[in-house]
Order: C-alpha cells, then sequence, then structure tokens
C-alpha cells in the first residue's frame, strides 16, 4: 500500500521520500572533497528538508581532531562552499549530529573504536544501525576499510558503500576489488559515483531523447553523421601530483566520465527508470566499442603556455610530477559502437587539461541535406545541422540550423536555437553530489556505475593504453591554453571532419 | 542575474499590430549589444488587474523576470474612461554569463468598451505553442464577459482567495473544469498541510477546530473534510491561522512565509489540476 493510500493528506503535497534514520561515516573527512563537495552538498540537502529526520554525520580520518573542530571546519567550508544562503538554523541541526573519529585505516584497534562509536551514535540519534559509508579515500585505502567493515557488520539495520574513482586502476585490480566488496556486501549495497552522472545535464540527455518524439526516429546511423564529445579542463593538475602521475587523463577522465557520456548517447531506450534497466542498457553501449587500434588513439602532453592570459607552467614542470614523465594529460580517440543502431559512425572524444577552456559538451552532427536546391554559393555555406548539448558550464542544449539572411539573394547562415537552463527555469541546479548522496541514502542505484559497467571500462582502456607501455612518446606536444597536440587534429582531418570550433 | 537592459515604448490610443511591431522593434534593438541576447519563451503571463491592485502587481512582478523569462500581459481595465487603448511595451534583458537574457513586458490599459473583450487583444499578443497563465488579481468578476474569455484562453488561472470579500467558491468551481485554478491562499497553506499530515493516523479520529483569516481557514477546512471524509467543527475567525487537535494547540509549521513573488513563481511551475485544492474549493 503506498504512503498515500495509508494517509489521505499527503495526496498532493508533492513531498519527495525522505530516507530512513541513518549516519553517514566518511572516511577521507580531512580531505578537500569533503570540504567543497560533500559537506554543502549535505548542507544543501539539510536545507531543503531532504535528510533523514534522525541524522548523524562521523567524519573518519587519519588527522586528530575533536568534534567541535571538526564542526567549526566543516561549518566554514559550507559557507564558502554551499549553494544555498547559511541559515544558523539548518546548521546548528546539522551540527548537532556531527562527529569527528581519527582513524587509522589499517588499525584494528581503530576499526573497533569506530564500531563502538557508531553504535552509541545509533543509541543517541536513534539511527537504527543504518549506515552510509563514504570512501573519500585513496583506492590503496578502500581494500583495507571494506574488508574491517565487512568484518565488523552487524546484523541491524542496511549497509551502503558510496565508493569514489578510481574504482581500480585496470581491469585486474577493479576486479579484485570487485570480489573483495562481494565477500562482505551484496551488489544493490554499492554505490560506485560518478558525480557526472549526477548532473542535471547529463540526466537531462535521458530526457531529450526519450521524452520527445522527434529525436530518437533520427538519433541513428542514418541521419547522424558522427558524434564529438569534449571534456576539457582549462586547470592544470592542482596540486594533485600523487595522483595524477598515477592515473593521467586516461584514468582520470576517460575511463568514467568520458565513457559514461559514450553510454548515455548512444544506449538504446531502458524499459523503465529503473536501476538495472538503465544500467543493462549502457554496459550494452561499452560491451559493443570496438577497441580503437593505436592510430585511433592520440595522447598528449601539455607544456607552457598561456591560459587566460596567465603564462603557467608546463607538466613536467608542476611540483611532484618527474621531469621526464610520459603521463598523458590529454587523450583523443575515435570509437565506434558496433551494434545496429551506430555501425559506421565514428564517436570522436577528447578530453585533456590546460585547454584553452573549461568546457564538457557532446555535439551531434548530423548528416548534409541530400540535394539543397540551392544556386552554388548558396549550397557551399551550408552547414550540417548539430544537436549540442552543454553539460558545462552554461548548461543547456542548442541546435544549430540554416536560415536564409535576409535580403534579395538566397544566402545561408548557421544560426543557433538555445534554451539555457538558467533561462528556462526558476529551480537552482542542484550539485551533483545532492543528488548521488540523496539517492543512496535511498537505496536508488539508477546514477551510479554497477560491477560489470566498471570492468567493460577498464577493458576498453587497458586495451587503448596497452601499446603506450612500448612507446616513448614527444612529449610535451601541446602548448597550455591551446585545444590538444596537433596530432588530435589528425585524428578527425584524416576522416575529412573537424573539431567544432568553439 | 543583474538586471542590464531596459527599453521601453509607450503608446496612447494604439493597436494591437502597433504594439507588436514596436515589440519586434525593442526585440531587434535589444540584440545589437555585444552580449548575445535570448527571448526566452517559457510562457505566457497574463494579469488581470484592476488599478487599485496595479503598484502590488508590479511590486510581486519586480524580479520575477529573472526567475521566469516570459512574456509578461498587464490588462488594467478601465471601464469608465473614453474607448481606446493605451500600451507601455518594455524589453527587459539580464546578464546570464555571456549572453542576456531578455523577457518582454506589455501593459495595457484598457478603456471603455476594450474591457468587454479582452481575449480578443489578449490572443495575438500570445506566445506561440507555450502555456499561458493568468493572474487574476482581486475579486474575480464571475458572470462577467472578461472573466469567461480570459478563462477560456489561459492553461491555469491563478487566484488569490485572501483578496477576496466574499468567498464565491460554488462559482470559483465552476472554473475547474475549464482550465487548471491556482490559488495562492492554498499554496500559503502547505506548510500546514505538512504539519497536519504528519499527524495521522490520530488524526483520524480527534476533534479539530481551526481558527484564522476566512480564506485559510475554510480551505483547510474544506480540505479536511475532503481528505477525512467527515464533519470537521466549523472555523472561527482570527487574525492568524491555528489549529486545535484533540483538545491540544498544533504547533505553528516553522518556516518563514514566502513572500508573494515567491507564491506566484511556484505557482508559474505547475501545469497540472490539482484535484486535492478542487476537493478542497467543493468541500468548503
Amino acid at each position: 500500500m503506498s504512503q498515500v493510500e495509508q494517509n489521505p493528506l499527503l495526496e498532493g503535497l508533492g513531498l519527495r521520500r525522505r530516507p530512513e534514520p541513518c549516519t553517514l561515516v566518511i572516511f577521507g573527512a580531512s580531505g578537500d572533497l569533503t570540504s567543497r563537495k560533500l559537506m554543502p552538498a549535505l548542507y544543501s540537502l539539510a536545507y531543503h528538508h531532504l535528510l533523514p529526520e534522525r541524522f548523524a554525520i562521523v567524519g573518519a580520518a587519519r588527522s586528530e581532531e575533536t568534534d567541535d573542530e571538526f564542526r567549526a571546519r566543516m561549518k566554514a567550508a559550507v559557507q564558502a562552499h554551499a549553494r544555498d544562503p547559511f541559515d544558523q538554523k539548518v546548521w546548528d541541526k546539522l551540527a548537532a549530529g556531527m562527529h569527528y573519529t581519527s582513524l587509522e585505516f589499517d588499525d584494528e584497534t581503530g576499526e573497533d573504536n569506530l564500531s563502538r562509536h557508531l553504535a552509541n551514535i545509533d543509541e543517541e540519534h536513534g539511527t537504527n544501525g543504518n549506515r552510509v559509508y563514504y570512501f573519500a579515500v585513496p583506492p590503496s585505502a578502500i581494500a583495507m576499510l571494506i574488508t574491517a567493515l565487512g568484518e565488523r557488520r552487524s546484523a541491524q539495520g542496511w549497509v551502503r558503500l558510496i565508493i569514489e574513482k578510481p574504482f581500480g586502476r585496470d581491469l585486474a585490480s577493479a576486479r579484485e576489488l570487485n570480489a573483495l566488496i562481494g565477500e562482505h556486501f551484496s551488489e544493490n549495497e554499492v554505490f560506485r559515483i560518478d558525480h557526472y552522472l549526477g548532473k542535471e545535464t547529463v540526466q537531462n540527455m535521458l530526457a531529450l531523447r526519450f521524452a520527445n518524439g522527434i529525436f530518437e526516429p533520427i538519433w541513428n546511423r542514418q541521419f547522424i553523421d558522427h558524434v564529438q564529445i569534449t571534456v576539457a579542463e582549462s586547470l592544470g593538475i592542482e596540486g594533485r601530483a600523487g595522483f595524477y602521475e598515477q592515473a593521467g587523463a586516461m584514468r582520470d577522465i576517460f575511463q568514467n566520465h568520458l565513457l559514461q557520456l559514450v553510454a548515455i548517447t548512444a544506449m538504446e531506450p531502458p524499459i523503465d527508470f529503473t536501476a538495472d534497466s538503465v544500467r543493462n542498457e549502457k554496459v550494452k553501449v561499452l560491451k559493443a566499442i570496438h577497441t580503437p587500434g593505436p592510430k585511433s588513439v592520440v595522447r598528449g602532453q601539455y607544456g607552457r603556455g598561456f591560459v587566460e592570459g596567465d603564462e603557467v607552467l608546463g607538466y613536467r614542470e608542476e611540483d611532484g610530477v618527474a621531469r621526464d614523465s610520459t603521463t598523458e594529460t590529454y587523450v583523443a580517440a575515435k570509437l565506434y559502437v558496433d551494434n545496429w543502431r551506430w555501425a559506421d559512425t565514428p564517436f570522436y572524444v577528447r578530453m585533456g587539461k590546460r585547454l584553452a577552456r573549461r568546457e564538457t559538451t557532446i555535439a551531434i552532427q548530423f548528416k548534409r541535406a541530400p540535394h539543397p536546391p540551392f544556386e552554388e554559393v548558396a549550397a557551399e555555406s551550408l552547414r550540417p545541422n548539430v544537436l549540442l548539448i552543454h553539460v558545462q558550464p552554461n548548461e543547456g542544449i542548442s541546435l544549430a540550423i540554416g536560415a536564409k539572411v535576409p535580403g534579395l539573394g538566397m544566402a545561408i547562415r548557421n544560426v543557433n536555437m538555445d534554451f539555457l537552463y538558467g533561462s528556462g527555469f526558476r529551480e537552482g541546479v542542484p550539485e551533483a553530489y545532492e543528488r548521488l548522496i540523496l539517492d543512496s541514502m535511498l537505496g536508488d542505484a539508477t546514477l551510479f556505475t554497477r560491477s560489470d559497467e566498471i570492468e567493460e571500462q577498464w577493458a576498453l582502456v587497458d586495451a587503448m593504453a596497452a601499446p603506450w607501455q612500448r612507446d616513448h612518446p614527444a612529449f610535451p606536444n601541446y602548448a597550455a591554453g591551446t585545444w590538444g597536440p596537433p596530432s588530435g587534429d589528425e585524428l578527425i582531418h584524416r576522416d575529412g571532419r573537424s573539431w567544432r570550433r568553439h | 542575474m543583474a538586471s542590464a537592459l531596459t527599453d521601453t515604448w509607450n503608446g496612447e490610443d494604439t493597436t494591437v499590430a502597433e504594439i507588436e511591431r514596436e515589440l519586434a522593434r525593442l526585440r531587434r534593438s535589444a540584440v545589437e549589444g555585444d552580449a548575445t541576447n535570448m527571448r526566452t519563451s517559457v510562457m505566457t503571463h497574463c494579469v488581470w488587474v484592476p488599478p487599485e491592485w496595479l503598484e502590488p502587481a508590479k511590486d510581486t512582478l519586480s524580479g520575477m523576470g529573472e526567475r521566469h523569462p516570459s512574456r509578461t500581459i498587464l490588462l488594467v481595465p478601465k471601464p469608465g474612461e473614453p474607448n481606446g487603448l493605451d500600451a507601455e511595451v518594455s524589453v527587459r534583458c539580464f546578464d546570464a554569463g555571456e549572453r542576456h537574457i531578455c523577457s518582454e513586458v506589455i501593459e495595457l490599459g484598457l478603456r471603455g468598451n476594450r474591457t468587454l473583450a479582452p481575449a480578443s487583444i489578449v490572443l495575438p499578443l500570445l506566445i506561440s505553442d507555450v502555456p499561458v497563465f493568468c493572474r487574476w488579481r482581486g475579486e474575480p468578476a464571475f458572470g462577467e464577459p472578461a472573466w469567461g474569455q480570459l478563462v477560456g484562453v489561459v492553461d491555469r488561472l491563478i487566484v488569490n482567495t485572501s483578496e477576496w470579500e466574499t468567498l464565491r467558491f460554488g462559482e470559483l468551481a465552476e472554473s475547474f473544469d475549464l482550465t487548471a485554478v491556482s490559488d495562492l491562499a492554498w499554496a500559503n497553506l502547505h506548510a500546514w498541510r505538512i504539519a497536519l499530515a504528519r499527524c495521522w493516523p490520530a488524526i483520524r479520529e480527534q476533534e479539530i477546530h481551526i481558527r484564522g483569516p476566512l480564506a485559510e481557514a475554510t480551505l483547510l477546512h474544506g480540505w479536511l473534510v475532503s481528505r477525512l471524509d467527515r464533519p470537521v467543527a466549523a472555523i472561527k475567525p482570527a487574525d492568524e491561522l491555528s489549529v486545535q487537535l484533540g483538545g491540544e494547540q498544533l504547533a505553528a509549521p516553522d518556516r518563514e512565509p514566502l513572500s508573494a513573488s515567491d507564491l506566484l513563481s511556484a505557482e508559474l511551475d505547475r501545469l497540472d489540476r490539482d484535484r486535492v485544492y478542487e476537493q478542497a474549493v467543493r468541500a468548503a
């Protein structure tokens, strides 16, 4: 029986289902992610009355800190980064359930202490043994924590594990981690986070495709010439040399965000919007991606250059980076999704750091009009239609169409029909982490990555990166502040196409 | 978003054709700057606003252009004046990063016989294919041509029964099958309804006493009667809304009251019929 059938007064109130009482444990509470993203997201959920009535937060990290110091640090983080105005009453209620515990992740005594601490919190806050564990820690610490938590798992309440990327560093390690998790937890308790899936515009791609009758009939090889996906950052590695030297653009962006964008663009309509239906369709796309040969993959590394007028260092000059590092900061590739819908339709993808501007876009370029009945001059200026999905910044959609330039002749120019999120809807766009944390508390895994999805992603990445171990690339090969190495342009020019002009 | 550009045209004894022409001219001049200006077509928002309601209506609308970039048509009836149509047309653009978002405001003075057929003036000015909302300020002129015509044109009618001296719910209910209806007095009760819903299941059997301003108290009473499907004691007038359940005073919801702009804004996001409201009105 639904809530409304039980309580007729609820009908029409439009209340979102609230999660059951629970404790959220954040491993890595001293890190940047916690202060910049997680705590502001939790504050916004509290501000909009979306957290459970009985709710506690436990910050866990190696550093020593009292509960009060943790609260003060988190308050400053919320004031600096939250999207909603600071409300003392909302904060006081959230802070009342906030605790901190110092923990060495490989220390058995520390784990026992945490278990006792959580049991006390259950009594104090009435959280019924329900736990959400957020792993905002390096991959090396995740396995230890999973084992420790699994061994101390209580029969009371439910458990959900939110695991940050990168999930493993290759197929073998991802499988190993999946197997370890599987020893103690079931798949529906695991929420592998890729915050791109929490973004409104990524979800809007599903709305655009499956809520509009006009697009789906032409969303295939018959009408689409090719797809371009760009995930460009103008920032460098921002002091994360330790991580980035190991990961590179391939593991940092391609393996997760970029492949998710490809999957959402190419997937078949799911039968419903449940976690398994959506993820089944995404996995089918990942399985269908043909491994590109070496000529279809380009990597690059930035040298010195100018970004927004400032001179910036080359990658090898950044603190903590080896002077002869061969880590890639740019990847471009031509992918094919080998199925009935997409056969022979290239997906050109590129991603990198220190590119000319920050921009994530999906461009669907349609085929040219087959026989434009205009004079030669007019026909030459005809451009194919492009449907552009702006994921960030300036979230929205635009469609480029040809229109007649007013006058006596028949000149044709391309014009854009734009929809900007900020211009169409009054609601502020929630941060991806708000949506994802709330969904995990509610047990909805639709926007999280399943184990087989992760393994398919790694299988592709391993195959693409394998030839690199034998190469000695001539890095750096692009200047910071440009659109990547010339070989990235050649990749697409070879096919008589070019990257979108920005 | 900050207001960036406002361009205005005034016309006395004008025509709809002239208004359309000037609107197009203002829109063109707005796109001549450096930034790209976008006219956003989310809805047409009509406001039927008798002169005595004009100032509060403008206060509510100020700032709403940023939240609801749309075409707003203010219809100011002046039946006692000589026949004619006056207009003030403005295009307002707001900064949005590299672009400006533009909305349009058309204030129409309907003089004399122009008040008799407002739909014929509004229809040519509607943006095609997007919803039309109409906020009717003050007490509706039930049975008069203006009311009947506008109800027939709009997708959603927004009233505020707190502005009415007499609650003519029976006549309002006759519009429910013609257009979706919102009531800002009802929207104001949202937090109270949540508080009462949380009293389930005890509230099923409890004695309920409601005191408060006429419109709010009557709507809350009608809602409880229709949802609980049982009689509830008659309301008593008071300045502040309060509810007693089983002899105990229910704590007032701990929420800041929404501003008139926020209340209206929320209703402009709704497109569906509010069946729960309709049942509450019919039971009131």
